[in-house]
Formats: C-alpha cells, structure tokens, sequence
C-alpha cells in the first residue's frame, strides 16, 4: 500500500493538537472503563488492564508525534504504510471514545450518530468545541478509510 | 485343543468435548464508524470483507453479533484484541 496523507489547515492541526494535549492523558483510563475485562481470574484481568493502558499509551504518543509533524499550511500527516495507517486509525478512535466519555456522556447515543449535525448554540462553549473536534477526528478516519479501501 | 470362542464384548460411547465453547461477541456503539468496524473485523479475525460486512450489520441492526465461537483462550484473545481497536466486545459462555 503507498503512502497515505491527510491534510488539514494550520488552524485545525492547531486545535486539534492542544485538545489531544488535555484528553491523551486520559484515553488509557477510558478505554480500561469501557471494556468487560474477564473478572474470574485476577492475573489474566491484570494483563488485560495492563494490555489496554498500554495500548493507549502507544496510541497518545502516535497522535502527538504526528500532529506535531504536520507542519506547514495545510498541514500534512503523512502515514507510511498500512501498519502506520491502521495504527493511526485506531487512535482516532481512541480519542473519539475519551471524547464521548469525558466531554459529552450526557448526549443521547442516537443524537451523536449523527454528529456532524449537532452544532447545538445552546450548548456550553466547551462542549460545542469538543464536538466539532469530535467531528474532525472522524473526517480524518473517514479520510483514511476511503483512503485504505481504494 | 481348540480354545473356547470369546466373543469380545464391542460397546461404544459418544465422546462429548468437555471443555464449553464462548462466543466473541460485538456490540453496538456510537462512535466507530460502519466502515472501521468492517476493517477491524477483517483485520482480528481473518475472515473476509464481506463475512465482516455482514456482521457488522448484524451489530448494527440487531445491537450486538457474535463474531467467533471456540476454546476459551483463542476467544479471550479475540475480545482484548477487538477491545484494544475500541470496540465493544465481551465473552461469552456458549450454551
């Protein structure tokens, strides 16, 4: 598979960076709360906790490096194979969830399938932000799904 | 001298597995997208595009699909897996 790139202006990496800042810290706790880890046995739960925080240590990590390669205007990230495109991929995801979970919990599952659409002006200005931050995170998934599958 | 006819006493049994089989099974959520869960599959499990798009249909149709079924250890491999991609994915005891 070539290269892949998703492109994006300056002013959304900028955005995007300094909300991955405040949330990649938090993705490791998310993501151990949402999953049903096996509770019959201690040792295998405590491996599968450890696996999961680790995964979205690695996960942090390859967002930060990447935005902050993105330099220039528009700023390109550039994924080098499927490996690096998969692993991007799912950080996405990652980050989405923490997102859902830490920001906006209270929003109705129905309502943020259909996301793009919920520029709510009644909504806090925080929580506004981090919607549409929800929104890009899912065009650059989408980006590169199309991407993988041409 | 002839020896007496035994006639051998020929019985058999089912063998039954005893060891239970689990089901990997996805559940619905609302952030990935249709398109990812498909890549996912594929990319966990092994099977094809279109045996993923079924299931991932089947998820988002009915709420949740049951992905894989066999030993303990390969399922409980399968749902961490799964899980580290972000989806919603549990064990269970099949039967």
């Amino acid at each position: 598979m070539a290269e892949l790139r998703l492109t994006m202006t300056a002013e959304a990496r900028n955005v995007l960076t300094d909300l991955l800042r405040l949330i990649a810290p938090a993705a490791a706790r998310v993501s151990v709360n949402r999953a049903k880890i096996p509770d019959s046995d201690s040792e295998l739960a405590s491996f599968w906790t450890e696996s999961l925080s680790a995964q979205a240590g690695e996960e942090a990590r390859l967002l930060a490096a990447a935005f902050a390669n993105a330099k220039g205007d528009p700023a390109v990230i550039i994924l080098k194979n499927e490996a690096q495109s998969l692993a991007f991929l799912r950080a996405l995801s990652a980050v989405r969830f923490a997102l859902r979970e830490l920001v906006f919990s209270d929003i109705p599952d129905s309502q943020l399938e259909g996301a793009e659409d919920l520029d709510d002006e009644n909504l806090p200005n925080e929580k506004r932000h981090a919607l549409a931050c929800y929104s890009c995170f899912g065009l650059l998934q989408q980006s590169l799904i199309g991407q993988i599958d041409s | 001298m002839a020896k007496p006819k035994i006639k051998p006493e020929i019985g058999t049994e089912k063998v039954v597995s005893v060891s239970p089989h689990w089901n990997v099974v996805v559940l619905n959520d609302p952030v990935n997208y249709q398109d990812y869960v498909v890549i996912v599959l594929t990319n966990v499990l092994g099977i094809s595009h279109t045996q993923a798009k079924k299931y991932m249909l089947i998820v988002h149709n009915e709420g949740r699909a049951i992905v894989w079924t066999g030993k303990l250890e390969r399922a409980e491999m399968f749902v961490l897996e799964l899980q580290q991609w972000h989806l919603s994915a549990q064990l269970e005891k099949n039967g």
